[in-house]
């Protein structure tokens, strides 16, 4: 009636906009100015006044907008999100536990006596809280950082930031930053006032340059009684629960689970007999990030890969209040869930009721958390009221797609018998319309154990226990028995049923039963008993065999599709014969595919126009009929569609809409006509970032479908589909995990369980680029085991270093660069690209070596490539020398040992020291590995020859986990991998022989001795005498006379006679020359000293002469000058 | 029958879906052993081309270990990672190009570097997808996941017919981090038919005798049939005669479906008339039409892989009915990367169904699925 009122409305009054009474009115009631803007007063004063300044306006306006976007990312958070990480970490003594503790009072008013482990609590309708306390281990601190929504950093005012916080902020930038919080505490230590605003305006600035400006940072003043303020919480808890989060590259991508309990369900008899053996071990948490698939991998960080067992979900131990009603008046909403620290109650699980208790000796205190304990182990223990309840709740689906039925409703109602009968008709119609169909149904009996799936109740239904079928079954069967149902219920029951179908062949159940029949439930053994219990379901001999005949035909079937030929057609292999389309009967039902066919009702351009003139059919009925000119066709108001009733009875659908459908038509175009045009933010000119909005949208779109197109599937289903969505408490069985995981276990280390997706299982190459921390001492070696934690996992691994030269090749670097990135490729887990990670050298907490390190990070860097081999390569010179030189070509020896070494060689390129280049021929046969090379010139047989060439570094295959968890409890912070070999040598005090080459040695030089100058023939000749070289040119050999051999002379005695008196003489002569020349030596001595005194006197003589005369003329001088 | 994981290498049994097993193990990392290949026939073991595909796979990945048995009958298959790159492949003759090139273009998107594989053999054969029905059907489905055509290409260089080939195809393909997730649910109606007709070393009389029949059965449907005729000659005819057609209807929504019927390998005995055959593949094309969906039947697996090798995101399309090859990639799909479809029959709209129930156009299915969030791990980043 409404809808029809929309269009029957009249006419409504159009007030005057212009003209004399437009303009009355508005002086009659003028504008208020008060409440405008200055812009919209005075719009001129806000004109553009200089187009420059305008544009350079816009242009960084555009360029704030463009800064802040980002490429859209779908959002993937789940309706109902896990609880949210909450991480409190800091040094030793700064107040962690008591953080919690408060923390905890604040949001759910207990006290909760110790802190072991994550404790999940809830805090507001949407919101729970998973607090942890990170211990002061660099492992704990990785695992932490990687699973952490929100870090609380904890300080010790009075005594600054300690290197610990430091290091946990560089771990979390490499993982992906969570959002950190710094929170100051002890700060009551600092009595002066001036000091204490100073410090904290000093670790606020160093703590904003470590994250972020503006980072929040918060002031515990004080504790009274062991408490902070609470008023100071009370902020924080506020600040915590407001707290938004972005998503996180790596982890929006893998699943994760912190695991916050722990069970070993090994058989004790076979622990009493081996301690050692390996464990089967329960993990229960939340899934996070991204759906967890049911077969996945997964790393369990400080124990190893390991592949889950078993996979099911159970009902949440600490709901969000909103979400599930209430089902008993006993069951108290439950707060808090932490199972380390004895806060669980009651976990139903798969093969046991866990109660958690506060030790043996806990029930004497009569405090009301005992009471609620007492009461729920009253509430089990009271068994058969409890059955009866569960009973009463414990629905179940015939079909699964259809409603729920509860046994309440059973009661209510009569002749469930025939209801059974009209059930049972309705598939034996589904199965006489599809053969092949219901063959398969009855083979594997799959669908009929999906059709008593019960609803959500227990929570390992989704493994589907035949127990619960056993039950149902029953309950059916009892039901069945009953005779007072009443006549309503049977009505309601077959509506059910033909609803519960109608929806089935809508679902189409057959169609995944046909492709993933053989898997659903992966155990043999399980499904033969659900086909003995269809079989006595039927309860007919006729059936049974039927069925047995089905499973060998099937086999047989399998059998002959063994090895067929692989063929991708529809019809693989025998060509059916297809149907005749041009028949005229075939060719209708195809027409409609073509475009020149009918199209659907909402699409066909004229049944669009019918539909507009039809929702304003007043308007046409004015114009009547009339006669298009253009094609000459008539048209006739209400004869014509008569005539095309009459003409087409098979194409009804198409005559006339009804008014309902034109109305919904009109209200749909209206609600895009709104959407396009009274949409004030779509007016604004978008300009470039049309295309940022689109993608936008593109993903919001795509994050809208994800949440809901798999909202009414039921759990079981949408598990095999989705894989278990994150906001899922799910438990996980380990089977084969070693037993100091259970032996040494402690609560206080957090266990972090990731999925590993695709391929990242496998090992292989990885290189990545990376850089030395500026902080870290030292530099890094190529091949000392580094300890790398990247993606989930911490391991040990053997890098080598590498440098990319600029035709792309890796060169080996001994060392790591200062200041630069450099390539590191290691033998490890293959982890998608660009992945960060950190490397330590040593994961050990000895204090002493940590004072030593100071800075515990070695380098960080992200993961570049993955490859299944290296191809890093060094620096080789291969150096030979001439053997034999002819002019342009020399043989080489000494350069290679063998004919094939040179045979590999041929062609490569060979310089001399002194520059001359060459290239190698080919190899000699006489001396092994000399060849033949020629070069661009004459070299010289002192020449060195080089190679120059690459040779192939390999990296070490060595990975070795972190195992930290499965070491004893008081060294679970040592873990020690292998060594590197400098430490090994400190260790045991090698030193290492120097090699002498390196050795300094004393430098002797001898005397320079130069080649005798030769002067050629033809410069000779042109030389003046006196230049000519003499003695060479009168000898007939040319060599000097002193170098010929002479003829050895033997004289006769005679001779020898004569020549010794000769002698004689010759030794008298000279004697007597000697001692002549000393005579006159004296001789002359004395003659030159007689010399001297006759010299001397005489000079003497002069002397006195000059005295007289001079003394003489001064007298004359003297007495004229009287005279004057 | 399911596979049985040993641990962590998945063990099948039987030759057949020989290339989705290889295929999909490349692909996810995970080793596979296959055993009983053949063992009850008279020439057990592998057959030549499954051999030569293997080699194929070798030449695309580094670090492949394959052991074979020693009569041949087992198979261990240890897959690399995937380099693509250059790679020139004589394929064997006993198969089509087509049964090596389904296998390079659903790995192409996820290698090292961008593929660039020549391939020799025959390039139209029974058993496989002929190279134009890749390129007309299967390239757009490609195209719909990685969005941007950079270098998507496939060049029919020469053809051939078997039983010698002598065809060369060069396929080029770009790689990608990670595929888009599709939505892909209508497919519209078809605007259009092409189709193109190969004569090789035979009268090109044929060539016209074939369009011609089968632009007759077509016009009958929509007025915009074109039909091109590649007469080939000298080295490009290949090595053996023959003739064929494919056709190829598009729709306005970016559908293709292809059809495609060849003449029967000569000295065989058989004589196929070039009517007969224009009219066998119009027929066919118009099964196809029939059956409707997003994809072509003969590419339903191909949509599938792409689809669970997506982001973690849901996908959903709408296909045809599905074909048994389908059925078991799905299977296979479910083995190897623990991705489950949800299937489900797709309604019709009201009266049309109700006399139309019998034909089997009528039941689509829609395919839903969450990728697995596979991404290329052996591209670099700089």
């Amino acid at each position: 009636m409404t809808d029809e009122n929309v269009f029957d409305k009249k006419k409504a009054h159009r007030a005057k906009k212009a003209g004399r009474k437009a303009e009355k009115k508005k002086k009659k009631n003028p504008l208020d100015t008060s409440n405008l803007s200055a812009r919209q007063r005075n719009p001129k004063a806000f004109a553009i006044q200089s187009a420059v300044r305008a544009e350079r306006q816009f242009r960084r306006r555009e360029d704030v907008i463009t800064k802040k976007q980002h490429i859209p990312q779908v959002d993937k958070t789940p309706l109902e999100p896990p609880p949210i990480i909450v991480a409190v970490v800091g040094p030793p003594r700064v107040g962690k536990t008591t953080l919690i503790n408060n923390l905890i009072k604040s949001f759910i008013k207990t006290n909760v006596t110790s802190t072991n482990g994550p404790i999940t609590i809830v805090t507001s309708k949407k919101r729970r809280l998973t607090l942890i306390e990170c211990n002061n281990d660099v492992n704990s601190m990785i695992d932490i950082a990687k699973c952490a929504d929100l870090v609380l950093l904890l300080c010790d005012a009075s005594f600054g930031f300690e290197m610990e916080i430091f290091e946990f902020l560089n771990i979390c930038q490499v993982h992906g930053m969570p959002k950190i919080m710094g929170v100051l505490t002890h700060l009551d230590m600092i009595k002066n006032a001036k000091t204490l605003k100073m410090t904290k305006k000093t670790l606020k600035h160093r703590f904003w340059t470590e994250v972020y400006p503006g980072a929040k940072l918060f002031y515990l003043s004080g504790i009274i009684h062991g408490e902070y303020l609470r008023n100071e919480i009370k902020n924080l808890a506020r600040f915590i629960s407001v707290m938004k989060f972005r998503p996180l590259s790596w982890r929006s991508t893998h699943a994760y689970i912190l695991a916050d309990r722990m069970e070993d369900v090994t058989n004790q008899e076979i622990i009493r007999k081996d301690p050692k053996v390996n464990r089967d071990v329960i993990l229960y948490g939340y899934v996070r990030g991204v759906p967890l698939m049911k077969e996945s991998m997964v790393h369990i960080a400080g124990v190893g890969d390991m592949k889950i067992n078993e996979l099911s979900y159970l009902p949440d131990p600490c709901p969000l209040p909103s979400s599930e009603k209430k089902r008993h008046l006993m069951e108290r909403e439950r707060q808090i869930y932490a199972p380390f620290s004895g806060v669980g109650g009651i976990v139903y699980d798969k093969d046991a009721v866990y109660i958690e208790l506060k030790g043996s000796h806990s029930h004497n205190h009569e405090d009301d958390e005992t009471n609620e304990k007492k009461a729920l182990l009253k509430n089990v223990v009271e068994t058969t009221e409890t059955i009866d309840e569960q009973m009463q709740e414990s629905g179940f689906q015939l079909f699964s797609g259809g409603a729920v039925i509860y046994p309440d409703m059973l009661r209510n109602d009569e002749y469930l018998q025939q209801n059974k009968e009209k059930h049972d008709d309705s598939s034996e119609d589904s199965s006489s319309n599809n053969e092949e169909e219901t063959d398969t149904e009855h083979d594997s009996g799959i669908d009929d154990q999906n059709e008593k799936k019960r609803e959500n109740k227990l929570p390992w239904d989704n493994e589907s226990e035949n127990v619960d079928n056993e039950a149902d079954t029953e309950e059916e069967s009892e039901s069945d028995n009953e005779e007072d149902f009443s006549q309503k219920w049977k009505e309601k029951m077959s509506e059910k049923a033909t609803n519960a179908y109608l929806e089935r062949q809508k679902t189409s159940k057959n169609i995944m039963k046909l492709v993933y029949g053989e898997f659903e439930i992966g155990n043999k053994n399980k499904e033969k008993k659900d086909d003995s219990d269809d079989d006595s379901d039927h309860e007919d001999i006729d059936s049974f065999s039927k069925n047995i005949t089905a499973t060998q035909k099937k086999k047989h079937k399998e059998k002959e599709r063994l090895d067929l030929d692989e063929c991708s057609f529809f019809y693989s292999l025998d060509k059916p014969s297809l149907r005749d389309w041009t028949s005229e009967v075939n060719k209708q039902f195809l027409i409609n595919c073509f475009v020149t066919g009918k199209r659907s009702a909402d699409e066909d351009a004229s049944e669009l126009l019918k539909l507009d003139d039809a929702s304003d059919g007043d308007d046409e009925e004015v114009y009547g009929d009339f006669e298009d000119l253009e094609t000459g066709e008539k048209h006739v108001a209400d004869e014509k569609l008569e005539d095309s009733t009459n003409l087409k009875p098979g194409d009804k659908h198409k005559a006339e809409p009804t008014k309902s459908e034109i109305l919904n038509k009109k209200l749909k175009l209206k609600a895009k006509f709104d959407a396009e045009y009274d949409n004030p933010d779509e007016h604004r000119i978008k300009g470039d970032h049309a295309y940022y909005e689109s993608l936008k949208a593109e993903a919001l779109k795509q994050s809208e479908l994800n949440k809901s197109v798999f909202e009414n599937l039921d759990n079981g289903m949408r598990i095999e589909v989705e894989g278990f969505r994150p906001g899922l408490y799910v438990r996980m069985m380990f089977k084969n995990m070693p037993s100091e995981f259970i032996t040494n276990f402690d609560s206080t280390y957090p266990i972090l369980i990731g999925a590993l997706n695709m391929a990242e299982q496998n090992i292989g190459f990885v290189s990545c680029k990376v850089k030395k921390h500026r902080w870290y001492k030292k530099i890094l070696k190529t091949n000392d085991p580094l300890i790398i934690s990247l993606g989930w996992r911490r391991f040990q691994t053997l890098p080598i270093y590498s440098k990319i030269e600029d035709d792309l090749k890796c060169r080996y670097l001994k060392y790591t660069p200062e200041h630069v990135t450099c390539n590191m490729h290691f033998y490890g887990p293959i982890t998608p690209q660009n992945t960060g990670f950190l490397a330590l050298q040593t994961v050990n907490n000895d204090p002493n070596e940590i004072k030593q390190l100071g800075f515990r990070i070695a380098a960080t860097g992200s993961v570049n490539e993955i490859n299944k081999s290296t191809q890093i390569v060094k620096k080789l010179k291969l150096v030979g020398t001439p053997l034999k030189i002819y002019k342009k070509t020399a043989f080489i020896k000494d350069m290679f040992t063998s004919t094939l070494e040179v045979a590999k060689f041929e062609g490569a390129r060979i310089k001399t020291v002194s520059g001359i280049r060459g290239q190698i021929k080919k190899a000699l046969n006489k001396p092994e590995g000399a060849f033949r090379a020629t070069f661009e010139d004459k070299i010289l047989m002192s020449d060195i020859i080089f190679c120059r060439t690459w040779f192939k570094v390999n990296v070490t295959k060595f990975y070795a986990p972190v195992v930290n968890l499965l070491l004893p409890p008081g060294v679970k912070n040592a873990w020690q991998g292998m060594k590197t070999k400098g430490q090994l040598k400190r260790e045991r005090n090698i030193k290492s022989e120097a090699n002498t080459d390196s050795m300094y040695t004393e430098v002797t030089r001898g005397p320079k001795v130069f080649k005798p100058l030769v002067i050629p023939k033809e410069l000779q000749k042109g030389l003046p005498y006196r230049f000519k070289p003499k003695e060479k040119s009168t000898t007939v050999s040319g060599k000097p006379k002193s170098k010929l051999d002479r003829v050895a002379v033997i004289k006769n005695p005679y001779e020898q006679k004569v020549s010794n008196v000769m002698k004689m003489l010759k030794t008298n002569f000279d004697k007597k020359n000697e001692v002549q020349k000393l005579a006159t030596a004296e001789r002359l001595k004395a003659h030159k000293k007689q010399l001297e005194d006759e010299e001397w006197r005489r000079i003497k003589r002069q002397k006195e002469l000059k005295k007289k005369i001079c003394r003489h003329l001064s007298k004359m001088g003297n007495k004229k000058k009287t005279q004057m | 029958m399911p596979a049985v994981n040993e641990n962590d290498v998945l063990v099948y049994k039987g030759s057949n879906f020989f290339r989705q097993r290889l295929l999909l193990s490349t692909l996810s990392g995970r080793a596979i052993k296959i055993k009983e290949i053949r063992s009850s026939h008279e020439d057990l073991g592998l057959r030549e081309y499954e051999v030569n595909l293997i080699r194929l796979l070798d030449k695309v990945t580094n670090g492949t270990v394959v052991e074979l048995g020693e009569t041949g009958t087992s198979l261990y298959y240890q897959p690399g990672i995937l380099i693509g790159g250059q790679v020139t492949h004589s394929c064997c003759p006993q198969r089509g190009i087509g049964y090596y090139l389904e296998v390079l273009l659903a790995l192409g998107p996820f290698c090292k570097e961008p593929l660039n594989a020549v391939l020799q053999g025959v390039t139209h054969n029974d058993l496989d997808v002929s190279v134009d029905k890749v390129k007309t059907a299967a390239l757009p489905i490609l195209l719909k996941f990685i969005l941007v055509d950079d270098g998507l290409e496939l060049k029919v260089v020469r053809r051939g017919a078997p039983p010698l080939g002598g065809g060369e195809v060069v396929f080029r393909c770009p790689v990608r981090r990670h595929l888009r997730p599709l939505q892909w649910t209508t497919w519209g109606l078809v605007k259009r038919i092409r189709g193109v007709v190969y004569a090789l070393r035979v009268s090109p009389t044929m060539a016209n005798r074939v369009v011609d029949s089968a632009k007759g059965v077509m016009l009958k449907f929509l007025p915009d049939v074109y039909i091109n005729t590649d007469q080939c000659r000298g080295s490009n005819a290949g090595k053996s005669p023959g003739f064929g057609v494919s056709l190829v209807a598009e729709t306005n929504e970016k559908t293709f479906y292809c059809a495609e019927a060849k003449s029967c390998e000569a000295g065989k005995g058989e004589i196929t008339l070039p009517e007969d055959l224009g009219r066998e593949c119009a027929m066919s094309l118009l099964d196809e039409i029939a059956r409707g969906g997003a994809v072509d039947s003969a590419f339903q697996w191909l949509l599938a892989l792409w689809m669970a090798l997506g982001q973690k995101d849901v996908s959903v399309c709408i296909v045809g009915p599905l074909s048994d090859y389908t059925i078991t990639f799905l299977q296979h799909l479910k083995e190897f990367f623990g991705v489950m479809f949800k299937l489900e029959a797709v309604t019709h709209e009201s009266e049309e169904s109700d006399d139309e129930s019998d034909l089997p156009m009528s039941n689509k299915i829609k395919m839903t699925c969450v990728g697995i969030g596979y991404v290329n791990i052996s591209k670099r980043t700089l």
